[in-house]
C-alpha cells in the first residue's frame, strides 16, 4: 500500500504563482481525478510533483518520506511516474526501445504488451510514426514498466477519438484495481468522473472542490460553476 | 603531380585529427546538445600534462596514460559546469558558455605552460606505415584516421547495442522524459564529456609534434573540428569524418602552392561559408521559438 | 519614443561630458592615455553589444572587423589620401561593413550557433592573413597622424570621447526605433517577430552591418591612438575575450560598454602594478561571463535592477487616454476578408487538418472552436505562413497567399496572436506597439492601450503581468488594422470578469479598427457572445459550422467537446 500526500504545495512559473497551497492525496487502488479549466494550474501542479519545476513551498510525502527537494530522476526511482501531456515518446526510438528505457528489474516487457496488445505489432516501428492513440498507450505503458507506486497522467484524452479514450480509461481503471495510485488530470470531466474515485477541482491555482467523483458527476451545474466561477448558463 | 600527392598525403595526419575532433563534436552535440568550443582545449590540457611529465623525466607511456586521464578529468569538469547550471539553457546559451570557458581555459593553460615558451613534444608514433605511389604514409596519419573510424564505429555499436547507449539516445531525444523514467541524466552526460575528453586528448597528442606545441594554437584546432562537424551538419558521423580528412588534405595541398600557402588557415573559414550557404537553401524556423 | 530617446541621449551626453572633464582636468597624463584606451574598447564593446546583446547571437570576430577598419586607416595614410584621420576612420568603418554582411549572410536562417562558428573561423583566418600582409607602414614605422586640433594625448582623448558620445547617442535612438525593437523581438522569438511583418533576414543583416561599421571605427580610433599597429592588436584571442567581457557586463547598455572598457584596460594595469600575471584577467572574464549566462543577468542589468529598488516603486500606471483618439479604422473593401479552401496538413502519417474550408466575412467576428488537439493551432500556423507545406488555398481579400512567407503575409494583412507569451521583455509597452503597428502617433498608441486596459507606453514589459501581456499581444495586432486578425485563445488564464470585458472589446474590433476577426477560443460563453458564425473542428475535420446557437446545440459538437453523448454540462 502506498500513499502520496501533498500538503500546502505552491509552484511558480516564471516567478508568477500558478499553484497556491494545494493539498491532495493519492492512494493505492484509487484514481484521484484533478479537474479544471485551461490555465487552472493542473499541469504546473503535476510538474511540481514530479520535479520538472522546483516547488516554491509545501511538502510532498511518498509513504512518509519527503521528496519535494529531490531531482525528477530520484523521485522516479522512489516510485513516482509522470506521463506528461503531449505524448512525449522518444520519437527516434522504436516502440520496444521506448519501453526498455525505464524498464525496472522487477518488470517485464510482457506486462506492457498485456495491457496494450495493440503495441505488439508496432514493436520495431519508430515511435514518432505511431498514431496518437498508440503513442498515448506507449507512454502509459513505458511509465508502468518503471514499476511506480504512484502514476500521474496529464491530459490523456486530448486529441484522441472517444473510443480510444474509453479504451485508455478502462486500462487506467485496471491499473488502479491492481494496486497503483493514480492521479489523473483531465480537462473534459465526464468520462474521468465516471472511472475515478476522488475528485479535486482546481481554479486559478487553488483546489476549490474535494469530494467523491460519483457525487460530482451527478451535479453538472455545480461542476460548471467550479470550472468557471460563475452561475451556470 | 608527385609533389601535390606528397603534400596531400602529408595532410592526412592533420585530416585524421580534424576528423576525430569533429566526430567528438558531433557526438557531444547529438547526445548532450552542446556545440562545444572547448573540445580541442580539453585535449590540449591532457597533452600538456604529458609534456610536463616527460619533461620531468617520467617514461613516455605512463605519461600518455596520465595525460589522457587529465584530459578526461578536464572534460568531466566542463561537463559538470554544463549539466549543473546550464542543463535547461538554450543551445545558443550553452555554446556561449563554452566560448567563455574557452577564454578561461586558454588563459590558465598559457599561464601554466609558460606562454610561447618552447616545449618538446615526444613523437609517439614516428616513422611511416607504408608507401603509397612512392609517397610515405606516416603511422601517425593512419592512427588518427583509424582512431576516428574506430570512434565512429564504436559509438554506433555502443549507442545501438547497449543499455547505456539506449539511455543516451533517449536522453538526446527528450531529456526530461528520460529523467522522468529514472535515467541518470547527469551521470550519463558526464560520461559523454569524459569519453570525448579522452579521445580528443589522444588525438591531440598525436598531432601536437607537427604543430607548434603552444596551448593556444592547439586549442584553436577546434575551428577545423567544428568546420568538419558542419560538413556532417552536426548529425552524420561519417560525413564529419570525410569532411575532416578532406580539410586536412586540402590544407596539405595548399601548403605546396607558394602563393597561397601562407593563407591556408583561411581554408576552414571558406569551408564553413560554403557548407552553411549550401545547407540553408530552405527556410526553417528555430524550434520552439 | 522620440522624447524618451532625447531625454536619455541628453543624460548620456551630460554624463560623458562631466566624466570627460573630470578625466582631463584631474588625472595625470598617463591615466588620460589609459582612459582613451578605455573609450576605444568601449566603442568596440558597443559594436559587440549590438549583435551579442540585442540580437542574441555569438559574434567572435569583432576585433577582426576593427582590424579591417584600422588597416584601411593605415592604408589611406600611406596613400596620403585627403581628409585626415576623421574621414579615414569613417571610411575604415564602411570598409568593415561588407565583411560583416558577408559573414552574417550564411548565418541568417539557421541557429545562431552557426554564426559563432563562422565568426571564429573568420577570426582565425584574419589573424594569419593580417600577420602575412602586415599593417601598412609597420615596417617603415610610419605613424598615423592625429587631427591637428586633437594632437596631444588629452586632445585625442576628447576626440575619442566625442566619437564615443556620437555613437552612444545614435545607438540610443536606434534602440528605441522600430528597427531596434525588431532586433530584440528577433532575439526573443523569430516567429513572433515575423508575425509582426519583420523580415528576419533584414533585421539580422542590419545588425551585422551596423555592428561591423562601429567595430571598424574602433579600429580606426586605435590606429590614431597608437600610431602604428601590429597584427596582435586584432588577434582572435582579443575578439574572444572581448566577447566574454561583453556577455559579462552587458555591452548593449551604455554603462556596460564603459564598465567593460575599464575592466579590459585597467585589469592588466592593476595586475601589472601588483606584479601579478596579466592573463588572470581573461580567467576572471570567463568566470564573470559564465556567471552572467547562468543567472541570465549581466552586470548592467544587475546595476539597473538595484537602482530601481532604491527609487520609490512606481506602480504600473494604466494608459491615460485623455485627449487622444484611436487611429482611423482601415478601409478593407473586399466582402470576404479571409477564405480558406480545402486546407490539409499532414505530419508524417498524422493528418492534422483534413480539407478544412471556412470564410471570414469582412466586418464580422468568426469563431473557430474544437477540443484540445483538434488542429486549431495548426490551422493558424498554416494560414499565417508558419508551416513549410500544406495543401489547399488561403485567400486574403481574394488574393492567394501561397508562396508568401510569414512576414510577407503579416504585411499583406493577416495578423495573429500567440497562446504563449512571445513579447520581448526588454521592450517597453509603447515600443512593442510601435513594433507591432508601424506609424502610429503617440496619442494613438495611448488610446489603443487604454481601450484594452493596458499599462502606460513607458512601462517596461518585464513589469507587466502575464494576463496583461496577452492583452498587449491583442492590442498590437489590432492597432496595425490588418484585413484580418487571428486571435489564438486570448481569454485563456483570464478570470470570468476579465474575459467578459475582453469579449466586449473583441466584438468592437471590426467597427473600431476595420479588421475582421477569427477567434480561436475555449471559453464558450465568450464565443457565444461575440461570434456571428462559428466553425467546429474535431480531429482536423470541420464537423459543424453556422450561427453559434445552432452549432453549439448539435449533438456531434457536444460529443466532441465533452466526450460523451448527452450531458448538460456546458464546458
Amino acid at each position: 500500500m502506498s500513499r502520496l500526500v501533498v500538503s500546502d504545495l505552491s509552484v511558480n512559473r516564471a516567478e508568477l504563482p500558478v499553484v497556491s497551497q494545494v493539498s491532495l492525496v493519492a492512494e493505492s487502488g484509487a484514481i484521484s481525478v484533478l479537474l479544471g479549466a485551461n490555465g487552472a494550474g493542473k499541469t504546473t501542479l503535476l510538474e511540481g510533483l514530479s520535479g520538472i519545476i522546483p516547488v516554491a513551498g509545501g511538502r510532498i510525502e511518498l509513504d512518509g518520506r519527503e521528496i519535494q527537494k529531490a531531482r525528477p530522476g530520484v523521485r522516479s526511482r522512489e516510485g513516482l511516474a509522470h506521463v506528461e501531456q503531449g505524448r512525449t515518446v522518444f520519437r527516434q526510438l522504436t516502440t520496444e526501445e521506448n519501453l526498455k528505457v525505464g524498464l525496472s528489474r522487477e518488470a517485464e516487457l510482457a506486462q506492457a504488451y498485456d495491457l496494450f496488445p495493440e503495441l505488439v505489432q508496432r514493436r520495431t516501428i519508430r515511435a514518432g510514426l505511431l498514431s496518437g492513440g498508440e503513442q498515448q498507450m506507449l507512454v502509459i505503458a513505458r511509465a508502468l514498466l518503471t514499476r511506480p507506486k504512484v502514476l500521474f497522467i496529464d491530459e490523456m484524452s486530448a486529441g484522441l477519438a472517444p473510443v480510444i479514450v474509453t479504451r485508455l480509461m478502462n486500462a487506467v481503471r485496471r491499473l488502479a484495481d491492481e494496486g497503483l495510485a493514480v492521479l489523473l488530470v483531465e480537462q473534459f470531466a465526464a468520462l474521468a468522473l465516471s472511472i475515478g474515485d476522488r475528485a479535486y477541482v482546481m481554479r486559478r491555482g487553488r483546489i476549490v472542490h474535494d469530494g467523491e467523483c460519483k457525487a460530482l458527476a451527478k451535479k453538472p451545474d455545480e461542476l460548471h460553476r467550479l470550472y468557471l466561477g460563475t452561475e451556470a448558463a | 603531380m608527385d609533389a601535390l600527392l606528397t603534400s596531400a598525403v602529408a595532410g592526412l595526419t592533420a585530416g585524421g585529427t580534424y576528423a576525430l575532433l569533429g566526430v567528438c563534436a558531433v557526438f557531444t552535440y547529438r547526445l548532450v546538445s552542446v556545440v562545444n568550443f572547448t573540445g580541442a582545449a580539453i585535449g590540449t590540457a591532457g597533452t600538456f600534462a604529458l609534456i610536463a611529465l616527460t619533461e620531468a623525466g617520467y617514461p613516455t607511456w605512463p605519461s600518455v596514460f596520465a595525460g589522457i586521464l587529465v584530459g578526461t578529468f578536464v572534460g568531466v569538469a566542463i561537463g559538470y559546469v554544463m549539466t549543473r547550471w546550464f542543463a535547461e539553457s538554450s543551445a545558443s546559451t550553452k555554446a556561449a558558455v563554452t566560448v567563455a570557458l574557452l577564454v578561461g581555459l586558454i588563459a590558465v593553460g598559457l599561464r601554466l605552460t609558460g606562454g610561447q615558451h618552447p616545449h618538446v613534444m615526444p613523437e609517439l608514433f614516428p616513422g611511416s606505415a607504408f608507401r603509397l605511389a612512392g609517397v610515405e604514409v606516416t603511422i601517425a596519419s593512419m592512427l588518427t584516421i583509424g582512431l576516428a573510424v574506430l570512434f565512429t564505429v564504436l559509438s554506433d555499436l555502443f549507442l545501438n547495442r547497449t543499455r547505456v547507449g539506449l539511455h543516451l539516445r533517449a536522453l538526446s531525444d527528450r531529456p526530461m522524459a528520460a529523467e522522468l523514467l529514472g535515467v541518470k541524466v547527469q551521470l550519463l552526460s558526464l560520461l559523454v564529456w569524459g569519453l570525448t575528453g579522452a579521445f580528443t586528448t589522444f588525438a591531440l597528442m598525436i598531432i601536437a609534434p607537427q604543430r607548434s606545441p603552444n596551448f593556444m594554437t592547439l586549442s584553436l584546432l577546434v575551428v577545423p573540428a567544428l568546420a568538419a562537424a558542419l560538413v556532417g551538419l552536426f548529425r552524420s558521423f561519417w560525413l564529419t569524418l570525410a569532411g575532416g580528412i578532406l580539410l586536412g588534405v586540402i590544407e596539405g595541398m595548399a601548403s605546396t602552392v607558394d602563393s597561397i600557402s601562407q593563407y591556408r588557415s583561411a581554408i576552414p573559414f571558406l569551408v564553413v561559408l560554403a557548407v552553411l550557404l549550401w545547407s540553408q537553401r530552405e527556410a526553417r524556423w528555430d524550434e520552439a521559438r | 519614443m522620440k522624447r524618451a530617446s532625447l531625454r536619455a541621449s541628453l543624460a548620456l551626453a551630460a554624463a560623458l561630458a562631466a566624466g570627460g572633464a573630470a578625466v582631463v582636468g584631474l588625472l595625470p597624463s598617463y591615466w588620460v592615455f589609459l582612459a582613451t584606451s578605455v573609450l576605444i574598447t568601449g566603442v568596440a564593446l558597443q559594436s559587440l553589444g549590438l549583435v551579442a546583446g540585442r540580437t542574441g547571437m555569438i559574434a567572435l570576430c569583432q576585433m577582426s572587423f576593427a582590424g579591417v577598419g584600422a588597416w584601411t586607416v593605415g592604408y589611406l595614410n600611406l596613400a596620403e589620401a585627403p581628409g585626415g584621420l576623421t574621414v579615414w576612420i569613417l571610411l575604415g568603418g564602411l570598409a568593415a561593413v561588407p565583411f560583416g554582411v558577408a559573414i552574417g549572410l550564411p548565418a541568417l536562417r539557421l541557429r545562431g550557433i552557426n554564426l559563432a562558428i563562422v565568426t571564429l573561423s573568420f577570426a582565425t583566418a584574419f589573424d594569419t592573413i593580417l600577420a602575412t600582409i602586415t599593417y601598412p607602414g609597420q615596417a617603415a614605422f610610419i605613424q598615423v597622424p592625429r587631427p591637428a586640433l586633437f594632437d596631444s594625448d588629452g586632445g585625442y582623448f576628447i576626440f575619442v570621447l566625442i566619437v564615443y558620445a556620437v555613437i552612444a547617442v545614435a545607438l540610443e535612438f536606434l534602440a528605441r526605433s522600430r528597427l531596434g525593437a525588431s532586433w530584440l523581438a528577433v532575439r526573443h522569438s523569430e516567429r513572433a517577430a515575423a508575425a509582426h511583418g519583420v523580415s528576419i533576414a533584414a533585421s539580422k543583416l542590419s545588425a551585422f552591418a551596423i555592428s561591423a561599421f562601429i567595430a571598424g571605427i574602433s579600429g580606426g580610433l586605435l590606429a590614431g591612438y597608437l600610431g602604428t599597429l601590429v597584427a596582435e592588436n586584432f588577434s582572435m584571442m582579443a575578439s574572444l575575450s572581448l566577447y566574454a567581457v561583453a556577455v559579462m557586463t552587458g555591452a548593449h547598455f551604455a554603462e556596460g560598454a564603459i564598465i567593460g572598457g575599464i575592466l579590459v584596460v585597467m585589469f592588466p594595469e592593476i595586475l601589472r602594478r601588483f606584479d601579478l600575471p596579466q592573463d588572470i584577467g581573461n580567467v576572471l572574464f570567463a568566470i564573470g561571463a559564465t556567471q552572467a549566462l547562468s543567472t541570465g543577468e549581466t552586470m548592467s542589468e544587475t546595476f539597473r535592477r538595484l537602482c530601481r529598488k532604491l527609487r520609490p516603486a512606481r506602480r504600473a500606471k494604466a494608459a491615460d487616454a485623455a485627449g487622444s483618439s484611436l487611429p482611423q479604422p482601415a478601409a478593407h473593401a473586399a466582402p470576404v476578408a479571409l477564405e480558406i479552401d480545402n486546407l490539409s496538413v499532414r505530419y508524417g502519417s498524422v493528418v492534422a487538418l483534413d480539407h478544412v474550408s471556412l470564410k471570414v466575412t469582412a466586418g464580422t467576428v468568426a469563431g473557430l472552436i474544437g477540443p484540445n488537439g483538434a488542429g486549431k493551432s495548426t490551422f493558424i500556423d498554416a494560414v499565417t505562413g508558419f508551416l513549410n507545406a500544406y495543401d489547399g488555398g488561403v485567400k486574403l481579400a481574394g488574393a492567394a497567399l501561397e508562396g508568401h512567407s510569414a512576414h510577407q503575409r503579416a504585411r499583406a494583412g493577416v495578423r495573429r496572436t500567440w497562446q504563449t507569451n512571445r513579447i520581448a521583455p526588454e521592450l517597453t509597452v509603447g515600443g512593442y506597439l510601435n513594433l507591432a503597428a508601424k506609424g502610429l502617433t503617440e496619442s494613438e498608441i495611448r488610446a489603443v492601450l487604454h481601450w484594452l486596459d493596458c499599462p502606460d507606453p513607458e512601462t517596461p514589459v518585464t513589469t507587466v503581468d502575464a494576463g496583461t501581456r496577452r492583452l498587449l499581444d491583442v492590442a498590437g495586432v489590432v492597432a496595425a488594422r490588418p484585413a484580418v486578425v487571428l486571435l489564438d485563445e486570448p481569454a485563456a488564464g483570464q478570470s470570468h470578469e476579465e474575459s467578459v470585458r475582453l469579449g466586449q472589446r473583441i466584438a468592437q474590433i471590426p467597427k473600431l479598427f476595420g479588421s475582421a476577426v477569427l477567434l480561436v477560443e475555449h471559453d464558450m460563453d465568450l464565443v457565444r457572445s461575440v461570434c456571428s458564425e462559428i466553425t467546429v473542428l474535431d480531429f482536423g475535420k470541420v464537423i459543424a459550422s453556422g450561427p453559434p446557437t445552432k452549432v453549439l446545440g448539435e449533438p456531434a459538437v457536444k460529443k466532441a467537446y465533452l466526450g460523451i453523448e448527452e450531458e448538460s454540462v456546458a464546458a
